[in-house]
Parts: C-alpha cells; sequence; structure tokens
C-alpha cells in the first residue's frame, strides 16, 4: 500500500513538471473549466427565476447541490479522465506490455499514471463554490456532516471512474478505440441534474444499472436531507457491486489481450 | 530457467475482402480465421545461455516471447519460468524478468531518462545503495552520463535505445527477452549494446532470449539457435553446428599465379562446378556443393598454379536464411 502511495507521488509530480513545461495549454484547459463552472451556476440561477423548487431543493439546496457535483466533476478529472481516454489506446497500441511484466498492478497504471494538475486547480475552485454556496445557506450544520458529504463525493468519482472504465473495457474484444468514450460521454450528463427531476423507469435505471444519478444527486441528499440507511446502503451497494464487476471485466479482459504484434 | 512445453497460440482474425464491396461485406458477414501462431514449441533456457530465437516476420518469436513473459495467455501448452507459470504473473515472478522491445518504449516520453529510474527503483523495491550502484556502472557501459537529464524524446534513437535497457536492467533480472534491441540502429551503436548484453551476461549469468533480423546479433551473442517457421521449431542446437550440419555450399577462394602459362590453357573456371561468384582474370571466388569442394580444389590446385587458396563455410546468415525458405536441408 505504501508502495502504491509512493509511486502515485511520483506520478503527481512528473505529470505536474510535464503539464508546466505547456503553460499556455495548462492556464487555456483552467480557463475553459471555470467557463463551464460559469455557465451551470448561471443555469441554475436563471431555473429559479421560474420556479421555487427544483427536484424537492431549493436555489440554496441546489447551489449545493450543483459545487457538489463540479467537485465530482473535478475530481475524476484530476485522477482518471486523460487516462480512461488514453486506456482505449494503450490496449490497441500494446503500451499494456510493458505494464505487465511489471510487478505492480497494470490497472494502476493503466487509471492513474496521469495527475491532470490544470483540473487539480479547478478542484480547488469547485471545492471554493462549495464554500460559498454552504455559507449563502445558512444551514445548521458540523463539520462532521461536510466531511461525510466530501466523502460521499469520492464514492461518486470512483463511482464515475468505474462506469466509464465499463464502457472502455471491450476494447479487449471489439479492438476498436475511441468510439466506446461517446457511449459515456452521453450518458454522464444524466449526472448533473437532481435525480429527482426524472422519473419512472428511466429513474429507476438511472441509480440502478446505469448508475449517474448515484454520483452527486445521493451524496447531496444525504447532506441536505439527512443521513438514511436506506439511502446509504443503496449507494454502497451499487459502489462495491460495480467495483467487482469491473474489476472481473479487466481480469477476464486481460486473459484475451492479444498484445499488438511488433 | 525457462521451460516451456507445446506452447501452442491460435489467434482469431478476420479475414476481408478487397475493396469497398469486401469492406462492406465484412459490416455484416464476418469470415473467421484461425491463424495458428504456435503450433506446439518446446523449449528450454539455462542460466547463462543466450538463445538466438530466429525466423521470418510472422514465424511466432514475438508470440512466444510475450507468452514466455506472461503477457499473453497462450492456447495450449505449459511453461514455467524461474518457477512460476508466467501469464499468472505472480509479482515475485515479475521482479525477476526484464523484457525489451526494440519497437516499443517503455520510458515515457516526456521525462528525462533518470525520472523514468527513480521510479523503476519504486517500482522493483531496488534498495538505495544498490540503484545507485547498478545506475552508475550501467550507465558508465553505455556511456550517456551526459543525457540522463534530457528528456526522451530529445534523444537519438541509438540513446533512446541505451536508455531502455539501462532502464530493463537496472533490477537485476535473472531472465532477459530482448525483442529486437538493436532495430533501426547505426553500427556503432548495435556494436556497443551487444558488449553491452555480453557484459551483462557476464556479470549476472541470467537466461536470455534474444530475437533479431540482424545476423550479427546472432553470430556474436548467441551459441544457441532457435529456428521458428510458422510456428514450429525447425532447428534448435548450437550455432556452428548449424552450419556444420545444414550449409550446402562451401565457398572457394583462389589467387592465381599471373605471368605463368596454365598447363590447361587460360583458365576457364565456367567448366568448373559450382556458382561463380567473382572473377577478373586472378582471382577467383567460387560457391560449390559442400561434396564438390574438395574436387574443385585438386581440380584447381592440379590445373592451374595456384598462390593462395582457402576453403570457406556459408555464413550463417545464408544458412539460415535457406533454412527458412525450405527447411532444412536433407
Amino acid at each position: 500500500m505504501l508502495r502504491y502511495l509512493v509511486l502515485y507521488g511520483h506520478f503527481v509530480r512528473f505529470s505536474t513538471s510535464k503539464a508546466f513545461e505547456f503553460r499556455v495549454d495548462f492556464f487555456f484547459r483552467i480557463f475553459m473549466d471555470l467557463i463551464y463552472y460559469g455557465v451551470n451556476i448561471v443555469f441554475y440561477q436563471v431555473v429559479f427565476l421560474q420556479t421555487p423548487l427544483l427536484g424537492g431543493w431549493t436555489r440554496d439546496q441546489s447551489l449545493i447541490f450543483l459545487a457538489g457535483y463540479l467537485v465530482v466533476d473535478a475530481l475524476t478529472m484530476t485522477i482518471f479522465s486523460n487516462n480512461l481516454w488514453w486506456f482505449p489506446v494503450a490496449v490497441n497500441r500494446g503500451d499494456l506490455d510493458y505494464y505487465l511484466v511489471r510487478p505492480v498492478s497494470a490497472l494502476f497504471f493503466l487509471l492513474l499514471r496521469d495527475f491532470a494538475a490544470n483540473s487539480f486547480l479547478n478542484l480547488l475552485f469547485a471545492l471554493g463554490i462549495l464554500t460559498w454556496a454552504l455559507v449563502r445557506a445558512h444551514m445548521e450544520m458540523h463539520g462532521l456532516d461536510i466531511a461525510a458529504y466530501l466523502l460521499l463525493l469520492a464514492l461518486g468519482a470512483w463511482l464515475h471512474a468505474l462506469m466509464h472504465l465499463l464502457v472502455v473495457l471491450p476494447v479487449f474484444w471489439t479492438q476498436s478505440g475511441s468510439s466506446l468514450h461517446g457511449i459515456f460521454y452521453n450518458l454522464v450528463r444524466f449526472m448533473e441534474r437532481p435525480d429527482r427531476i426524472y422519473t419512472g423507469w428511466v429513474r429507476k435505471l438511472l441509480v440502478t444499472a446505469l448508475p449517474f444519478c448515484l454520483m452527486a444527486s445521493f451524496p447531496a441528499r444525504m447532506f441536505l436531507e439527512g443521513f438514511a440507511w436506506r439511502l446509504m446502503a443503496h449507494f454502497a451497494l451499487v459502489v462495491a457491486g460495480f467495483t467487482v464487476m469491473v474489476l472481473s471485466l479487466w481480469k477476464i479482459g486481460l486473459r484475451s489481450y492479444a498484445s499488438a504484434s511488433s | 530457467m525457462i521451460k516451456a512445453r507445446g506452447l501452442t497460440k491460435t489467434f482469431k482474425v478476420h479475414k476481408k475482402q478487397p475493396g469497398f464491396a469486401g469492406s462492406l461485406r465484412s459490416l455484416f458477414v464476418r469470415n473467421w480465421e484461425e491463424v495458428h501462431a504456435l503450433k506446439g514449441v518446446d523449449l528450454d533456457v539455462e542460466a547463462g545461455e543466450i538463445v538466438g530465437l530466429v525466423g521470418a516476420n510472422g514465424a511466432g518469436k514475438t508470440t512466444l516471447v510475450k507468452a514466455l513473459a506472461g503477457i499473453i495467455h497462450p492456447t495450449g501448452g505449459t511453461a514455467e519460468v524461474l518457477g512460476h507459470v508466467p501469464w499468472r504473473r505472480h509479482n515475485e515472478f515479475r521482479r525477476q524478468i526484464a523484457l525489451i522491445m526494440g519497437q516499443k518504449a517503455q520510458l515515457w516520453w516526456d521525462l528525462p531518462a533518470a525520472d523514468g529510474f527513480l521510479l523503476l527503483r519504486q517500482i522493483y523495491q531496488v534498495p538505495e545503495a544498490r540503484f545507485r550502484e547498478n545506475l552508475a556502472r550501467l550507465v558508465d557501459a553505455l556511456q550517456v552520463s551526459d543525457k540522463l537529464n534530457v528528456q526522451i524524446r530529445k534523444l537519438s534513437l541509438g540513446e533512446r535505445m541505451k536508455m531502455e535497457l539501462i532502464a530493463a536492467l537496472l533490477h537485476q533480472p535473472q531472465v532477459v527477452f530482448l525483442d529486437e534491441p538493436t532495430i533501426g540502429l547505426d553500427l556503432s551503436a548495435q556494436r556497443a549494446i551487444r558488449e553491452f548484453i555480453l557484459d551483462y551476461r557476464k556479470r549476472e549469468n541470467p537466461a536470455m532470449i534474444l530475437t533479431s533480423h540482424y545476423m550479427e546479433d546472432i553470430e556474436s551473442l548467441c551459441q544457441r539457435i532457435v529456428l521458428v517457421r510458422q510456428g514450429e521449431k525447425v532447428y534448435d542446437g548450437s550455432t556452428v553446428k548449424l552450419v556444420e550440419m545444414y550449409a550446402r555450399h562451401k565457398v572457394l577462394t583462389a589467387h592465381l599465379q599471373v605471368g605463368e602459362s596454365p598447363p590447361d590453357g587460360p583458365p576457364r573456371p565456367d567448366r568448373m562446378a559450382g556458382e561463380i561468384l567473382e572473377w577478373n582474370g586472378t582471382a577467383l571466388k567460387i560457391k560449390v556443393e559442400r561434396r564438390d569442394a574438395a574436387g574443385v580444389a585438386a581440380q584447381l590446385l592440379g590445373n592451374y598454379s595456384v598462390a593462395d587458396l582457402s576453403i570457406e563455410e556459408e555464413d550463417v546468415g545464408t544458412v539460415i536464411e535457406s533454412m527458412l525458405k525450405s527447411g532444412p536441408a536433407t
């Protein structure tokens, strides 16, 4: 475990110094994400000009949800997104060969080797927005509540990464690269809005088999509406289930790995 | 150290008919074809041995190496490397092997080699003192100390390959797979890498498998050679013996005395059995069937005044080439 932490420390150091080298790109990416954050905040302000409640939440509560979503987004962008983007390429080109001969989990390399330093700054901004949303809501809350919220958001980010991985893993059999991402990027948009705006079987699907509504909405619901065992069990079960499923699929995939010939 | 029995590997590939119509057809109907990359290969390699794995493109060399390094699962057969089944990929196994592929970089493109080495030290848990000592020795042997802090993408191909070798050997592996380590390199870099590999063998006594299309690599590094053709092993034995057993020809080189009138009129080498490689009136180079060599030599010596005569074996590359085309000579 310690060894993996030290290795991750190296990844962070290398990725960061690489990111600083291309500084125009670095600042541009941060700027783009900030625009995205701004657009989202304005979106909610506009929605609440028309209605007092959205999915059962007031404007202040919705902003806390939004800030939570932005934290999940920034977390995945910082840690996983770049790596998952390159995942099919690494499998197709045979880069995986070198990871497989090392005495370290190959999945660890594929999922974590690139740390997005620019997104890390955005993560700090997202946490800033969360603080702002919490302060303006004038809610009664404990430090422990906030810590629990952040922890649940981190689990949401992990679920986000798992779903993306699930979508790209078929590359072991299809050998086709980035078309797989499209599925994920379309589905992931369901995470951006409160889960209760969806109803019927769509909602059922979005909290079980395609759990995009769990990633940001469930943590926010537990924070805003109080801890509920049922909700927590649901959330934990889905995260655990997908973890097991994705890891098994990865192992099955490796058995079929043909490795690009040289 | 390496022991493989009856390794087979079958890939399924779909066969597309040529042209756009064929592409359209393949969208709906696929003709799957089985490609047998390995058809039951046995192989044993002991510590201290460098085995040259030779074959045409697509003969199955790389597949064999990848199965033994644990990257791919074979379809059938068994293998044991350092007492482990390679494709189970135990960490204990992976800590003791190394793989170097001339066509694929392992060091990260945007990092200087020195950073890559630090990462590898963590991955393999090489103790600090040993790491320093190994690194200093390897860098010194390949003379790249001034390039350690240059990003990999800014290095020449030869320098990059040297860095790749250092990266692969820092943890002192007991089994080393070298897949075309000298591909595309200039002669001096090739030579440096060969010497380096020999030096590593002397020091660590590892089992090594080398594939290469350069015969100089094979001749200077491998006492033993394994020929694969279409997934099958067609020869496994010493390099010297290969030539003795399978060379079909010998090359006779004779220098004739100028000025003296030959007893039989001007030399007519075209009347002799064999293929003339060179003839300029005094120097004659002729390729003859092995069994004819003595006869032709006698003929030369008897009919002409010969200043110098030598009989040479065909070189390894030629023998291998003819074997890969048509199978072992009978």
